[in-house]
């Protein structure tokens, strides 16, 4: 699904964040708005006053006040209620909150103190945090409905410092409800002071997700491309725990991390056995990935013996894990109650071996950018296999 | 490099010689310490160069097992030996390890180590992490 | 632009030397088990602790990142985690946290039961100097509850408690207002033989949330020669007290314990199918307490308890074969020794720690105020050995119990770390010590290992347990972690594979 599209600015204007709105919602609410203007919509000058922003799929007015990008390229996938950044710079506009989906980012920072080989963000070094975390509180201001859960993902959020505990504040103060995910590699926990800071905010619905690669340094620091960064994590989930700031392991299963899976899952429930949740993942086949992918790949179907002994290691002793990413015709059938479907709305995609698949519903399918690159074992499951493998593990 | 051994003198004890170069006075003893339920162990000094030990059975019927016993107790001491030698470079971080372990959260905690920051982060001399390493 | 990707030399630097974390180690089965300060354990070939002491283990190999994933060794291509090793050791004894936990009144020694292997009742029916008296039981409360553990255990024990029923009577809802007034959580326990239980001591138990344990040594040929008591019902009478008690309290609101006599040796899959046939999905393999008979056959003990352990090694077998059938039943010793092994946390069984339970996590409250530092130091007591009578409820407070001179003589010898045979095996963080057994079959606290039928027993229970989890047998591993977790076991129909 598309997220961005792009116009020409009508005068030099910096970034405004806006709720988009397709028709007119009163005066009073045009000031967090920014007005989208179909074309042949015939509108006076009082019509689209007072509009934080406006989007026009033609020629709009000439504005000297009011920030305005026209003739879009594309306008289809703005909807009411999505929550949209118009770059003045640049005439970008991003959709960055949408409310129908069911998962929801804010994207804090490019910037990473790791350079992970499958990595699907690769970072930058470029210092964005400012200027994102202006556009982050706007965002929590915008959004009307709470949602039930939030992740908050770079880069590295803790670069952040201050600024993370900020918006982690300001959600607490807005949403307190809304369960809050920080993806980081856990590496800044270990330092005592910031972990304590940390826990201090007192948000009541906040966890982090921590990726671990292996059981040994060496393993998990190529992957992650970062030397001390093994050690520097389990300082952190540690500091994390004994501060009460509950965990998530994440693991993506590729050729590095696969040959000490079983032992890595022992490791965990030695080490880390306060985590709340262990997430097994397939690769990404999208920002580094491809680049590395000599380094990476291994056909799913060929490690689901692996993932099986990984995944019964952990459940027969009362962790809770699941299974990411993977299409259920290359897991063995005692690992499908494991499978989420996690896959994001706009990324899930089917290939055409999908077609006639009784299992579709039950499986999380596709990254959009998977088909380019995927187990040689996709088949279609029929429907009696799919009732019966159902039935024994419910 | 194994302990030297000697026919016994009669069939109902066992003799053992341990070289003291090898093996202490200690891991003899605990050695002999685990045949005590069925065994008796004589401890002598034979000479300068090593410790010799008698095995006798507790009751007769036990004769049948000497050559089972010597065999125990060149491994048991062997095995004592190689224990004194891990305790003896390790007891030290033992010491350490309960320490902490003991200790209040946080007291005896080492300061995390290496390098934290992405390149910008390390350029910036006002770097969270340089404020966190001063704390 | 994407930056540089180094190769995995930079990152898997190989060290020249490795330094050792302290472990201890065992030949098992043709290859050496090592187990660290933790408790976590690695079966390795032969030869790797010769390898390890000698620096010798190939820094490239699998078992050397395997010895270092497990914390046996560390090196300088990273931080040696100490912390992390030591948060875990904590965990480890977090038993010692706390305070005592369990206590124990016995609030009459009368019985109507007279079973060879209870050293301490009387045939009294009425009331009178084997009973514990009100005052009595005011000032056991208030030294159970100067405990400064957050959540107390009251187990009432005999005797028959139940012949004393208005002293529990008195007893509970003292306990429940001092609790609530010291913001303590408190569990009561009643051990009876259900032979008198009415359906107003039921309601009773029922209205107090009071969980029932009683004794069900196997069949009933075996339960009434075990258990003798007038009418020679025994049996009869523990089965329909289970029934009603099932009846009233709910499933779970009664537990049952068996020992194993001389008798029952022969019996050990009867004894379990009866467990199964009452449904109970847990047994304790319990040996017979040595007191009193152990001490007139001395050495001998360690040869009885080979007995034991040949029951024990049987028993555990057919129960696995139970599990495998889809019944779930848990032996209890396995499952407390398997926590130990397998898992990274503590257990609070008081009778299998270092430091040993007595005073620190289990105090018992004899009827005449006597305090013990266990329920075996009283039965020696009875015996005329007040070796282990810490004080007196009436004289001493918690504070006295702790520093008196029969407290301090037990601590010297309740550290397995620091006894002789103990202290370098392998087997010292999942075991115990026990000064009140060896003291009473040995005739001193330390105990002399080789001849301790406490040790006997552990060792081969402990090598019989790592030997199957070596064997690493799918259903018996997934039958052993049902036990631990308490959930049900994830059978191979299950998974349906």
């Amino acid at each position: 699904m598309r997220l961005t599209t792009t116009g020409s600015p009508s005068h030099p204007f910096g970034s405004v964040v806006g709720i988009l709105a397709t028709e007119d919602s009163g005066r009073k609410e045009r000031a967090r708005e920014i007005r989208l203007v179909a074309p042949g919509e015939a509108l006076t000058a009082s019509n689209l006053a007072g509009y934080r922003g406006l989007l026009f799929c033609n020629d709009g007015p000439e504005s000297r006040s009011t920030p305005l990008i026209q003739r879009l390229r594309e306008s289809d996938h703005l909807k009411d209620g999505d929550i949209v950044v118009m770059e003045g710079a640049t005439g970008l506009v991003r959709s960055l909150y949408r409310p129908r989906e069911r998962h929801h980012h804010l994207f804090v920072t490019e910037r990473c103190n790791s350079n992970c080989l499958m990595c699907s963000q690769p970072p930058k070094d470029r210092d964005d945090i400012e200027a994102l975390t202006v556009r982050n509180h706007a965002i929590i201001d915008l959004i009307d409905q709470p949602p039930s859960y939030l992740t908050i993902t770079g880069g590295e959020p803790t670069l952040l410092g201050d600024h993370l505990f900020g918006l982690v504040s300001h959600l607490k103060a807005k949403m307190p409800d809304t369960e809050v995910h920080i993806l980081t590699n856990g590496r800044t926990f270990a330092w005592p002071v910031f972990t304590r800071r940390f826990a201090e905010l007192d948000h009541p619905n906040i966890s982090l997700g921590v990726p671990l690669y292996a059981d040994i340094p060496g393993v998990h620091d190529y992957v992650v491309q970062a030397v001390g960064a093994f050690d520097q994590t389990i300082a952190g989930l540690h500091q994390a725990a004994r501060n009460g700031i509950r965990v998530e392991i994440r693991v993506v299963l590729h050729k590095q991390t696969l040959p000490r899976l079983l032992k890595l899952a022992e490791f965990i429930y030695r080490n880390l056995t306060f985590a709340e949740h262990v997430a097994l993942m397939g690769l990404e086949y999208t920002g580094y990935t491809p680049l590395n992918i000599e380094e990476l790949w291994i056909d799913p179907f060929d490690y689901r013996d692996q993932l099986e002994a990984a995944v019964e290691f952990l459940a027969i002793r009362n962790m809770n894990v699941s299974i990411y990413n993977h299409q259920l015709c290359v897991l063995k059938p005692s690992m499908w109650s494991f499978a989420k479907r996690s896959i994001s709305d706009w990324k899930n995609a089917y290939l055409p071996a999908c077609e006639g698949c009784s299992a579709l519903e039950e499986c999380g399918g596709f990254f959009q950018w998977a088909v380019r690159k995927h187990s040689a074992h996709i088949h279609p499951i029929e429907a009696d296999r799919v009732r019966e493998i159902l039935n024994v593990s419910a | 490099m194994g302990p030297a051994s000697s026919p016994a003198q009669a069939t109902e004890i066992a003799l053992v010689q341990f070289d003291r170069a090898l093996f202490s006075e200690e891991v003899v003893l605990k050695g002999c310490y685990w045949l005590a339920r069925d065994f008796i162990c004589e401890i002598a000094t034979a000479d300068s160069a090593s410790i010799q030990v008698t095995i006798k059975p507790r009751q007769s019927s036990s004769v049948e097992a000497l050559p089972f016993a010597k065999e125990t107790l060149i491994q048991s001491v062997s095995d004592f030996a190689l224990r004194e030698k891990i305790d003896a470079k390790t007891s030290g971080i033992r010491d350490l390890l309960l320490a902490k372990a003991f200790s209040e959260a946080g007291v005896l905690e080492d300061a995390p180590t290496g390098t934290f920051g992405d390149k910008i982060e390390q350029e910036n001399p006002q770097g969270m992490f340089k404020i966190l390493g001063s704390c | 632009m994407a930056r540089t990707f180094f190769p995995t030399e930079k990152y898997g630097t190989k060290p020249a030397t490795f330094s050792l974390l302290p472990f201890r180690f065992m030949r098992l089965n043709s290859k050496e088990l090592l187990v660290n300060e933790a408790g976590e354990f690695l079966f390795a070939p032969s030869g790797t602790v010769q390898d390890l002491a000698e620096g010798s283990v190939p820094i490239n190999s699998e078992l050397y990142l395997d010895l270092k994933a497990k914390h046996f060794l560390y090196d300088e291509a990273s931080s040696p985690l100490f912390d992390l090793l030591a948060t875990k050791i904590r965990t480890k004894f977090d038993h010692i946290n706390g305070g005592t936990k369990l206590h124990i009144f016995v609030v009459t020694l009368r019985c109507e039961h007279s079973c060879d292997y209870c050293q301490v009742s009387r045939q009294l029916t009425t009331r009178g100097e084997f009973d514990m008296t009100p005052a009595t039981a005011d000032r056991a409360i208030e030294m159970m509850m100067d405990s400064p553990s957050p959540a107390v255990t009251l187990e009432f024990q005999g005797g028959e408690p139940l012949l004393a029923f208005d002293m529990i009577q008195y007893i509970v809802p003292r306990a429940k207002r001092l609790a609530k007034e010291r913001g303590k959580l408190l569990d009561v326990v009643l051990c009876t033989n259900l032979a008198c239980i009415t359906d107003e001591i039921l309601s009773y138990l029922r209205d107090e949330r009071i969980k029932v344990s009683t004794s069900l040594d196997g069949p009933a040929f075996l339960h009434n020669r075990n258990r003798p008591r007038r009418g020679g019902d025994s049996y009869e009478k523990a089965i329909e007290g289970i029934q009603r008690c099932r009846e009233v309290l709910g499933h779970e609101g009664v537990a049952a314990l068996m020992t194993t006599t001389a008798a029952s040796l022969e019996h050990v899959t009867e004894i379990i199918d009866e467990y199964v046939r009452q449904d109970f999905h847990s047994i304790f393999l319990r040996p017979i307490s040595p007191y009193g008979f152990a001490i007139r056959t001395r050495h001998r003990t360690g040869y009885e308890m080979d007995k034991f352990v040949e029951f024990y090694k049987k028993g555990l077998d057919h129960i696995l074969e139970i599990n495998r059938g889809g019944y779930r039943l848990a032996e209890v010793y396995s499952q407390i020794l398997l926590t130990k092994i397998l898992t990274p946390h503590s257990t609070y069984y008081v009778d299998m720690q270092s430091p040993a339970g007595g005073a620190w996590n289990v105090l018992v409250y004899n009827y005449d105020g006597d305090v013990y530092a266990s329920d075996e130091s009283r039965m020696l007591a009875e015996m005329k050995d007040w070796t282990f009578r810490l004080g007196n409820v009436h004289r001493d407070s918690r504070a006295s119990v702790f520093t008196g001179e029969p407290a301090l003589k037990m601590f010297e010898a309740s550290c397995n770390q620091a006894l002789a045979g103990c202290s370098d095996c392998a087997f010292q963080s999942y075991c115990g010590a026990d000064p009140v057994y060896h003291y009473a079959t040995q005739g001193d606290m330390y105990g002399h290992r080789p001849t301790s039928g406490f040790c006997t027993r552990n060792m081969s229970v402990l090598k019989h347990l790592f030997s199957r989890i070596e064997e690493n047998d799918r259903d018996v591993m997934r039958i052993f972690w049902s036990w631990i977790t308490g959930s049900a076991p994830r059978t191979e129909a299950a998974l349906c594979d």
